[in-house]
């Protein structure tokens, strides 16, 4: 009404915020150990004939008391030499 | 050793200070007296006492939890009586001396002591995860993790958790301290189904945040003994959850016109 945006309440940030830092902590990881896991990946997808074509996303996410670790890796086919 | 096995050794908990677990057991440990309950309240932060001050008993302490550890006095001489409420009794800290003094084996010992007399034993934890945290978990049979909306407390809690099961403490309860509706309804404080949410573990009671507790630790008389509290109400009725009755949670919305016509208009 009255033409105003509703802003987004701030406790919904800090719930996704408080998602975030429990999963680090449930999972005990660290950007360097995220590094790490990135790099393996890039070898995985190399094994299973798959070139990474983008940025390697490796995000922990809680739910319940578990912790799930979410990977976006954008791939494509290798090319036959 | 005689054990009176329906005795209960609850440790109140939270690893990050000032959430409220020192107000929240003199208020339950008292709310279990008035229920008919022999209760006895164990202050294990040594050093830093306060559970004497919230009860007004903190002139009538002679001995203390390491005098009996240490032999000085014996553990009938070192309780102090409730003198309203009889059933209900402190052992009190050391106030002079360190928690590194005492051991989870000496405090646990002391404990098995008092579960011959008592039906309900409360241990007041004192904030952390060190000596003073593995000393008040020991003897325990189950816990009860107070914490308020914010992240800080909530992260802290969710290691404790993990602490409390890796020494196989699994019966672990949840108190929401300081709860102010009004902010959760602005969106500006996580909701209690939210905290409850990723710490996964049962709820115990929700206790709004209310002026009247800062009044109750001067006047050295708990908040639950004030008939105007909010606060006072949801810790009697977490007394009585304790014991095992069903009790529904209080509604602490009371939307006002002012808000309504705010929520109407979003601008609230």
């Amino acid at each position: 009404m009255f033409g105003r945006e509703k802003e987004e309440p701030t406790a919904t940030k800090a719930d996704d915020r408080l998602a975030l830092v429990l999963s680090y902590q449930r999972s005990d990881i660290d950007e360097r150990k995220i590094k790490l896991f990135q790099e393996r990946l890039v070898q995985l997808c190399d094994e299973f004939g798959y070139d990474v074509v983008g940025q390697i996303t490796v995000i922990p996410q809680s739910k319940e008391r578990t912790t799930i670790i979410n990977a976006s890796i954008p791939v494509k086919l290798k090319e036959p030499i | 050793m005689c054990m009176n096995h329906n005795s209960v050794a609850i440790t109140v908990t939270s690893g990050k200070g000032g959430v409220g677990k020192t107000t929240t057991v003199a208020s339950v440990g008292l709310g279990l007296a008035q229920l008919g309950y022999k209760v006895c309240l164990v202050d294990t932060d040594i050093g830093l006492r306060k559970l004497d001050l919230m009860l007004g008993l903190e002139n009538r302490i002679v001995y203390d939890i390491v005098d009996v550890i240490e032999g000085v006095s014996k553990l009938r001489q070192s309780l102090v009586r409730h003198k309203e409420y009889p059933d209900l009794a402190l052992l009190p800290a050391a106030q002079t001396r360190y928690k590194e003094e005492v051991s989870p084996s000496q405090i646990k010992q002391v404990v098995d002591e008092l579960r011959q007399e008592f039906d309900y034993i409360l241990i007041d934890s004192p904030a952390g995860i060190e000596g003073g945290f593995r000393n008040a978990i020991a003897p325990a049979d189950r816990a009860i993790l107070v914490v308020n909306p914010e992240i800080p407390s909530v992260r802290d809690s969710d290691r404790v958790i993990g602490l409390l099961e890796s020494a196989n403490l699994t019966k672990i309860d949840l108190v929401v301290n300081r709860v102010q509706p009004g902010m959760v309804r602005d969106g500006d404080m996580l909701s209690v189904e939210r905290v409850q949410s990723h710490l996964a573990i049962n709820l115990l009671g929700v206790v709004p945040e209310d002026k009247r507790i800062i009044r109750s630790s001067n006047t050295g008389e708990p908040v639950i003994l004030d008939s105007k509290s909010l606060a006072g109400k949801a810790f009697s009725n977490i007394a009585r959850r304790l014991t095992g009755e069903e009790v529904p949670f209080l509604d602490l919305e009371s939307p006002t016109l002012i808000n309504r016509i705010k929520r109407l208009f979003h601008i609230a």
